[in-house]
C-alpha cells in the first residue's frame, strides 16, 4: 500500500505549523505506522530541533536532490522510535534550492516504504510554499484563532484549492484558550471553522508544556499529562481514521470541556 | 486648452483660470491662432467673476478675427448674470457628465437615504420608532373599545335601549372592515348620543375613556383610521419616489439583459479573483481579500465580504446582490464606496436568516437596501 503523503501548512508564520509536525510524525509513529518528516523550510530549519535530532543530521534534503548522497543515506531515524525518520532541510542554502518536480520525485520514492510522508511547509505563499505541496495530496492547514492567521488560512485554502495534487484539506486549530473563548475575548473554534467553512480535523489547546518541550527536543505527545500532547495523540488517530471518525469536532469540544472543568477546578483549590 | 468640436465650433476652455485679466490675457493669446477664425467660440470659464465691461471686450476680441461666441459656462453666479444681460448663451455643461469619485464615501443604507431625502426636501417621513409606536397604540383600544362597548351595553339594558344597540354591534363584528368602520362610526356616534342621555358623573367617566381611546375628538376619528396612520403610506409613497426614476427601461437594462451570467458554486477565498464580461451568479460566500469584477449584475448567494464591481464596464444599472452584505469595498461603474465603520465587526456569524441586500447606484451614490417583500 503506498504511503499518504500530508503537507502542513499555515501560510501565516508562528502558528505551530512544525510543532504540528513533530508531534503528529511521532504520534503516528508511536501508534505504529512508519513515518517520515521532510522540512521543507530550507534556509529556516527548525523540525530537527524539535526531535532533538539536530546532532545527528549528516545529508540533507539538498544534499539528496543534488545526489551527494542516497535517499536512505540522508533520513535521520528517530531517537525514541525507530519508526520514525526525518529528512531534514539544509541550513545553508534557501528555498531556490529545491523544486517542486524534485521534491515531487523524493515523496514518490518514500511512498513505497512508509505509511506517512509529512510535509513541513515554510511559511508564505512563495515558491517554498509551492515547493512544499507539489507531491502531496492531503494538506492539514493550521491556523490559530486569530483574524490574521485565519484570514492567511482562508488565502492557503484558496491555493490548496486551485492547486492540482490536492485531493483533500482539513483545519487544525491550534492555540486555542477556552477561558478566552467563555470570557468571548478569542474566536471560538465554531467561529473559525465557519468562517473558512472547512472542517476541522483537530484542536489544540494552548499549552506553556509546548515550550519546554521544544527547547527539549522530546515532543509533548511523549507528556501524558499534558493536555496539548493528548490532542495531537487523537489527531493522529483522525488521521489515520481508526479511533474517531474524520470531521468529527465533538472529541475537541470535550477537550475543552475538560480543560475547563481542569481550570475551574484548579481556580476551587486555590481559593480553598 | 482648447479643442475642436464638431459644426465649425470650437471650445476655449478657461476653467482654471482665476482672474479677469488673466482671463483677456489667455484668451488673446489663444485667439492669435489662425484656426480660431470664422468660428463659433465656445467660452468655458471657471468661478471667475466678470462684469459687463470686460465680457464686452472679450465679445469684441472674438467678433475682431470675425468669430462669434456662442455661447459660455461658467460657474459664477455673478458672470452668468451679466452675459444673460447682454444676450450671451449660458450653458450649464458643467454638471453634467462629472462623476465624482468620492473614495471616503461609506455605502448608504435605504434608511439613510430616507433620512437625508427628509432633511432636504421635508418629506413627511416616518422614523422606525415612531412607526412602531403608532403599531403598538393600535392593538389596545381594539381590545379596550370592546369593553367600553360591553359596558355601554349593559348600560343600555339598563335604560331599555338594549336590542338595537346590541344588534348594530353584533353587525359591526361581522361585517368586513370597509363597512365596519362606518358601523363603528355611527355607534361611537350613538355612543356620543347616549352619554348625553346620562346623568352627569357617568357621562364624565365614559368621555375621559373615549378620550384616552380615540384621542381628543372621539366622534372624527374612528378606530380604523388608527390602525393604519397616514403617515405610513406617505413613507411607502416617499420609498416609491426614491425608486421609480431607476426603473426607467433603458439601453443599459437591455444591455443587462442580454450579457452572458458566469455562474459559480464555490467559495470565493482570500485571493482570488473572478472577472466576467457579464453578470456573475456565485453560490457561496466570497471571503474578505476576493474580488469580483463583473460587467454586468453579480449576485452572490451567501455572505459578500470581499470586493465586488459590478458594471465594470460603466452600467450605472448594475446591481451587487447577496444575502448578507459585507463588502469591503462596493464599486459600481465609475462610483465606489468603502463598508461603514458601523458594519465593521470582525466577521459575520452564520445565520439561518438573512435578509438579502441589494446595491445600486442612486445620485451617484452606492445604496444599499435590504429586500424585505
Amino acid at each position: 500500500m503506498a504511503g499518504r503523503v500530508i503537507v502542513i501548512t499555515s501560510g501565516k508564520g508562528g502558528v505551530g505549523k512544525t510543532t504540528t509536525s513533530a508531534n503528529i510524525g511521532s504520534a503516528l509513529a508511536k501508534n505504529g505506522h512508519s513515518v517520515v518528516l521532510i522540512d521543507t523550510d530550507i534556509g529556516l530549519r527548525n523540525l530537527d530541533l524539535l526531535l532533538g535530532l539536530e546532532n545527528r543530521i549528516v545529508y540533507t534534503l539538498v544534499d539528496v536532490v543534488e545526489e551527494r548522497c542516497k535517499l536512505k543515506q540522508a533520513l535521520v531515524k528517530d531517537k525514541r522510535n525507530p519508526n520514525l525518520c526525518l529528512l531534514a532541510a539544509a541550513q545553508t542554502r534557501d528555498k531556490s534550492s529545491v523544486s517542486a518536480e524534485q521534491l515531487k520525485k523524493i515523496t514518490e520514492k518514500l511512498k513505497k516504504d512508509f505509511d506517512y510522508i509529512l510535509v513541513d511547509c515554510p511559511a508564505g505563499i512563495e515558491q517554498g510554499f509551492q515547493t512544499a505541496i507539489a507531491g502531496a495530496s492531503e494538506a492539514i492547514v493550521v491556523t490559530t484563532p486569530e483574524m490574521s492567521a485565519v484570514r492567511d488560512a482562508d488565502r492557503i485554502i484558496g491555493l490548496l484549492e486551485a492547486a492540482d495534487g490536492i485531493e483533500s484539506y482539513k483545519l487544525l486549530i491550534n492555540r486555542v484558550r477556552p477561558n478566552m473563548i467563555k470570557s468571548n475575548d478569542m474566536m471560538s473554534v465554531d467561529d473559525v471553522v465557519n468562517i473558512l467553512s472547512c472542517q476541522p480535523i483537530g484542536v489544540i489547546p494552548e499549552d506553556t508544556g509546548i515550550i519546554t518541550s521544544t527547547n527539549r527536543g522530546e515532543p509533548i505527545i511523549n507528556n501524558e499529562k499534558s493536555l496539548a500532547g493528548k490532542a495531537f495523540m487523537n489527531v493522529a488517530r483522525r488521521i489515520n481514521g481508526e479511533e474517531v471518525p474524520f470531521l468529527d469536532i465533538d472529541e475537541p469540544k470535550d477537550i475543552i470541556g475538560k480543560l475547563k472543568k481542569f481550570l475551574s477546578g484548579l481556580k476551587k483549590k486555590g481559593k480553598e | 486648452m482648447e479643442t475642436i468640436l464638431e459644426d465649425n465650433m470650437y471650445v476655449v476652455d478657461l476653467g482654471s483660470v482665476d482672474t479677469a485679466s488673466e482671463v483677456i490675457f489667455e484668451l488673446s493669446s489663444i485667439l492669435d491662432n489662425n484656426e480660431v477664425r470664422n468660428r463659433k467660440i465656445y467660452l468655458k470659464l471657471g468661478s471667475v467673476d466678470l462684469n459687463q465691461a470686460q465680457l464686452l471686450s472679450i465679445k469684441s476680441l472674438i467678433s475682431g478675427i470675425e468669430s462669434s461666441l456662442s455661447c459660455i459656462d461658467t460657474k459664477s453666479v455673478e458672470t452668468e448674470k451679466v452675459a444673460l444681460s447682454l444676450g450671451i448663451i449660458v450653458a450649464n455643461v458643467s454638471s453634467e457628465n462629472v462623476i465624482e469619485v468620492t473614495p471616503e464615501m461609506p455605502y448608504k443604507t435605504a434608511e439613510e437615504l430616507k433620512e437625508t431625502l427628509k432633511e432636504e426636501d421635508n418629506l413627511p417621513v416616518l422614523s422606525k420608532d415612531k412607526e412602531d409606536e403608532s403599531f403598538d397604540i393600535i392593538e389596545e383600544p381594539e381590545e379596550l373599545s370592546d369593553d367600553v362597548l360591553k359596558r355601554q351595553e349593559t348600560e343600555n339594558i339598563e335604560t331599555s335601549n338594549s336590542d338595537t344597540e346590541e344588534q348594530q354591534i353584533i353587525q359591526a363584528e361581522d361585517k368586513e372592515i370597509q363597512s365596519a368602520e362606518k358601523e363603528e362610526e355611527k355607534t361611537t356616534e350613538e355612543i356620543k348620543e347616549e352619554i348625553n342621555g346620562f346623568s352627569s358623573d357617568k357621562k364624565d367617566e365614559v368621555r375621559d375613556e373615549l378620550d384616552v381611546i380615540f384621542g381628543s375628538n372621539p366622534a372624527k376619528s374612528s378606530i380604523f383610521e388608527m390602525a393604519v396612520p397616514e403617515e405610513v403610506y406617505e413613507e411607502r409613497e416617499a420609498l416609491d419616489d426614491i425608486v421609480v426614476p431607476e426603473q426607467e427601461y433603458t439601453k443599459e437594462d437591455i444591455e443587462l439583459e442580454t450579457f452572458p451570467t458566469k455562474y459559480i458554486k464555490q467559495t470565493i477565498r482570500s485571493g482570488q479573483v473572478i472577472n466576467y464580461e457579464g453578470n456573475i451568479v456565485i453560490i457561496g460566500d466570497c471571503h474578505p481579500g476576493s474580488e469580483i469584477k463583473a460587467f454586468g449584475d453579480i449576485t452572490v448567494w451567501g455572505i459578500l465580504s470581499g470586493i465586488a464591481h459590478a458594471g465594470a464596464g460603466g452600467n450605472m444599472k448594475a446591481r451587487v446582490r447577496a444575502l448578507k452584505m459585507n463588502a469591503i469595498q462596493l464599486r459600481i461603474a465609475n462610483c465606489y464606496s468603502r463598508r461603514p465603520d458601523s458594519l465593521n465587526t470582525v466577521f459575520v456569524e452564520k445565520t439561518n436568516s438573512f435578509t438579502p441586500e441589494e446595491a445600486r447606484i442612486i445620485n451617484n451614490e452606492i445604496v444599499v437596501f435590504k429586500i424585505n417583500d
